[in-house]
């Protein structure tokens, strides 16, 4: 069984049906994609698959455990974390706060009145590393709103690491990089991928062909194509709509 | 390992700060010099008093961004609790102070629980709407309240202290007294700011969302910084009736609730947790000093408030801030507390 | 039956009260359609609308009287009509400066455009009690719309139908101005979308000085129809934001039909239980706004709005 499963999700806005009928699944220590034109409902569909939205029909289970339609701090504390397009930091704190509250032992100690944060070395230094990972250290005592917005993008990512989640979805990572901070972060999720399972939505193909184990393309609202990159390649559907571009992309890049 | 060197000084720096320290020795020395200062001993009660329920307040608002447009009904709440206790239950002043902190919260915290899935304005209206209803039944119930002519002769307690009973009927005995639960209730705040709940109350102000996609549950901690306000509220409020010697309802209405809104930002309350208590010093020295010379004081303090908005919104603890950033200009990134490996 | 009967002028008048909140509302709306700002001196505005009007018609109302004496001589009615052109556009400046404080809020936390119109309701009203007192007026009214009559066996106020109507007049062309016309067209666009505002060729400053002053106008020309029937102090502003207030939440921001029916329906609530169970007249529409809003949260409409931010 694979760690995350979802079957037949469908989201409706009123009469607008924004999922038809989405099913997949995520393979423990893999890294999956999720890709699509804009406005195919990715980012909906990630929101459905992390608990933002309720889906209107259809399961959704980790590890086994049916997880459909609980508040998203209850998967959270299941162990799945994410990341937002739009950025979504604590911009009054320094980025090093911002880890040391994502930290899971901190959370659990949310309403000890007597524990002094500030005096909590090990979650400051497991906090550092976390920062260290995503190429932010000597950059702890920044405050968040004062940091470059490729740094801030790292910290996004950041958040999510330091939850130390057993399965981690990140959204639209790239949104706004440049080439070389593409790169950068391209070796950030080559990192991460060694100890977690990713999930990330993107719609840089060129990015996520070169990651990805496996891939669904959602279109319409639906899964219209799903398989490992090179197969993708091969696939009818894929080449034949207006993802074909892919091909000529993929090619070149996988070559 | 390493080990963090705050970590040992531990103890007593996790109660106290150096800010705390200078705010015992000006409000614990007030009774004794302010009538030098040419101000009377009843504003230094007074004053002590609203920087006790602001402080409260300032969790809420300045803390979790929450803005409650009707905080003055939980003083009125309060105060009433007070009297009611020591005319129909004991004349104790420590139990009666303890019934005024439980009813309080205990209003507080129901109140809570149909608020505190809101946000924004929302939020701010639900609060108008539950402190107009208190206000209405403050208003109306009066076999308990007294109803518009208030609930009279409440009595100032001695502080029984086991061996001895203190006499606080002067101004000046009761003043020494509030300032000792101001010292009780700073502490306690402070160390709740400090504490991960404290930090995860100002991350919930910042971007609610993501912390509870962090795995925290907003709403519980929503409520609780409600209700721990809502009895800070309580204790403000029995102080305050006996000052007055009685619990009267003006303190509930709307219009009061919205000044504490506005003497807690005034002051800075956003950024700092002094904020509320430079505003509450602010608002009645003014009240007094500009009172003096002007029937319309309230129209001058206005106008200041609505340039503090518009040109400094963070209030005087603001410029406060801002000052203290230019003097150290860049702080250099200290280096990260990284294990040795 | 008879009870039926004996209902309607007690129906009448809170169809009356209840429009003229919708009235109210209906400002409050479009100040937050356009600008996002929750202006908390609305019912400054309000109360505004009833002084000026005051000092237009009646000789005690603080205009210099051998100044005016010439004016005062007039018939009742041109007093009148004239007051309700004159008062709501001095209501209007009024509010315009007000806008124009507010301008350095703008991208700021909302919360902050909310303090600023608090702190400028507080300068009005102290501004109110030093030009005139703290004392109530009543404002004079033409005799055609004073008094009552009796229908049946029951005695109607002549008045209230007279609010009653007026407020649906102004109802009916604010619609038509909404609707029917170009400006109307990009005020309903408004803040959701500042950039087709500009690209329409609209500047969204001014946009901004005009929906902020017509905002308040409709508050001060509700202020000048409710004088009559709430007497005018310095303070009478709170008892018509907070209704309004309440009927946004209720019917919804952005919603207009949405905000005319939960007015009648606040109106409804608030003037019957003011006919039969007086004391309770001021907590019904809290209880109301709390039934409604505790099963639906977010009111009869049940649409996102900046409320939430």
């Amino acid at each position: 069984m694979a760690l995350f499963e979802a079957h037949h999700l469908q989201k409706r806005f009123g009469d607008q049906v924004v999922l038809e009928d989405i099913t997949m699944s995520f393979e423990a220590n893999r890294l999956s994609g999720i890709m699509g034109p804009n406005g195919a409902g990715k980012t909906t569909c990630f929101n459905v698959l992390t608990g933002r939205y309720r889906p209107s029909r259809g399961k959704v289970l980790f590890d086994g455990e049916d997880i459909t339609g609980l508040p998203p701090r209850t998967i959270a504390r299941k162990g799945i974390a994410r990341s937002f397009q739009t950025m979504n930091l604590f911009d009054e704190f320094t980025a090093l706060d911002n880890a040391i509250l994502a930290l899971p032992e901190v959370r659990a100690k949310g309403f000890n009145v007597f524990h002094d944060l500030a005096a909590n070395s090990e979650a400051q230094d497991r906090a550092a590393q976390v920062l260290a990972r995503v190429g932010l250290h000597g950059r702890e005592h920044v405050q968040a709103s004062d940091m470059a917005y490729g740094e801030r993008r790292a910290l996004e990512i950041g958040i999510a690491v330091a939850a130390d989640p057993r399965l981690l979805f990140l959204d639209e990572p790239t949104a706004g990089l440049g080439s070389d901070a593409t790169a950068g972060l391209a070796e950030l999720i080559q990192e991460l991928r060694r100890s977690t399972t990713i999930v990330v939505i993107e719609h840089d193909m060129r990015f996520l062909f070169g990651l990805a184990d496996f891939i669904y393309v959602v279109h319409w609202g639906q899964v219209i194509a799903e398989g490992a990159p090179d197969l993708l390649q091969q696939n009818e559907w894929v080449q034949n709509s207006s993802l074909g571009a892919i091909r000529t992309i993929g090619e070149s890049e996988l070559a | 390992m390493s080990v963090a060197q705050s970590d040992k000084a531990g103890g007593l720096r996790r109660w106290v700060s150096l800010p705390i320290l200078f705010s015992f020795a000006v409000f614990g020395t007030m009774p004794l010099w302010i009538e030098t200062v040419g101000l009377y001993q009843y504003i230094g009660l007074e004053i002590v008093i609203w920087v006790i329920f602001a402080l409260g307040f300032n969790l809420l608002l300045g803390y979790t961004g929450l803005p409650s447009f009707g905080h003055g009904a939980f003083l009125g709440i309060g105060a009433y609790a007070f009297g009611v206790t020591q005319f129909h239950v004991v004349d104790n002043l420590w139990l009666s102070l303890l019934g005024a902190i439980l009813v309080t919260a205990l209003l507080g915290g129901v109140t809570a629980l149909f608020i505190s899935h809101r946000r924004g304005i929302y939020y701010a209206l639900m609060t108008i709407a539950f402190g107009q209803i208190f206000f209405f039944i403050a208003g109306k119930w009066t076999s308990v309240t007294g109803g518009e002519d208030g609930l009279l002769n409440i009595q100032r307690l001695p502080v029984e202290l086991g061996v001895v009973s203190l006499d606080i009927d002067d101004v000046r005995a009761l003043a020494w007294f509030a300032f000792a639960c101001y010292a009780v209730i700073v502490i306690l705040l402070w160390r709740l700011v400090n504490s991960p709940f404290g930090k995860t109350l100002k991350a919930i102000k910042q971007n609610e969302s993501r912390v509870s996609f962090l795995g925290y549950n907003v709403v519980l901690l929503k409520w609780a910084a409600f209700t721990i306000s809502c009895g800070v509220a309580g204790l403000a409020g029995a102080l305050f009736a006996m000052a007055q010697q009685g619990a009267y309802i003006q303190i509930m209405s709307l219009q009061w609730s919205g000044t504490i809104v506005l003497i807690t930002l005034i002051g800075g309350g956003f950024v700092s947790f002094w904020g509320p208590v430079v505003g509450v010093i602010l608002y009645f020295v003014a009240r007094d000093v500009l009172g003096a010379y002007t029937e319309t004081w309230l129209l001058w303090f206005g106008l200041m408030f609505m340039i503090v908005v518009m040109f400094k919104p963070d209030g005087v603890a603001g410029i406060w801030v801002d000052l203290g950033k230019r003097l150290k200009r860049e702080p250099a990134p200290k280096p990260a507390t990284l294990p040795a490996e | 039956m008879d009870l039926l009967y004996s209902l309607i002028p007690h129906l009448l008048n809170s169809i009356a009260l209840g429009l003229l909140f919708a009235l109210v509302a209906l400002g409050f709306m479009l100040i937050i359609g356009v600008m996002e700002v929750i202006n908390l001196a609305h019912g400054s505005f309000f109360a505004l609308g009833a002084y000026f009007a005051l000092a237009v018609i009646a000789p005690d109302g603080g205009l210099p009287f051998e100044f005016m004496q010439p004016f005062y001589d007039l018939p009742d009615w041109p007093r009148y009509i004239i007051a309700l052109f004159v008062a709501p556009v001095f209501v209007a400046l009024a509010g315009m400066v007000l806008e124009l404080c507010l301008r350095r809020t703008y991208g700021a936390d909302p919360l902050y455009g909310l303090l600023l119109t608090f702190g400028a309701a507080l300068v009005i009203e102290e501004l109110i009690r030093e030009v005139w007192g703290s004392s109530e007026y009543y404002l004079p009214v033409p005799r055609d719309i004073s008094g009552g009559f009796i229908a049946g066996d029951l005695i109607y106020s002549t008045y209230r139908i007279y609010a009653a109507v007026f407020a649906c007049g102004m109802i009916g062309l604010l619609w038509l101005f909404l609707n029917r016309t170009p400006y109307g067209a990009v005020i309903k666009a408004g803040a959701h979308d500042s950039e087709m505002v500009r690209a329409l060729g609209y500047n969204l400053s001014r946009l901004r000085l005009l929906v902020f002053g017509f905002g308040c106008a409709l508050a001060g020309i509700a202020g000048i129809i409710m004088a009559p029937i709430w007497g005018i102090r310095p303070v009478v502003g709170v008892d018509a934001v907070i209704p309004a207030f309440i009927v946004i939440v209720l019917g919804g921001v952005g919603s207009f039909w949405g905000a005319v029916s939960a007015g009648l329906m606040v109106g409804l609530v608030v003037g019957m239980t003011a006919a039969f169970a007086t004391d309770w007249s001021l907590l019904s529409m809290y209880l109301l706004l709390l039934l409604v809003v505790t099963f639906r949260a977010r009111g009869l409409a049940g649409k996102a709005s900046v409320l939430e931010r």
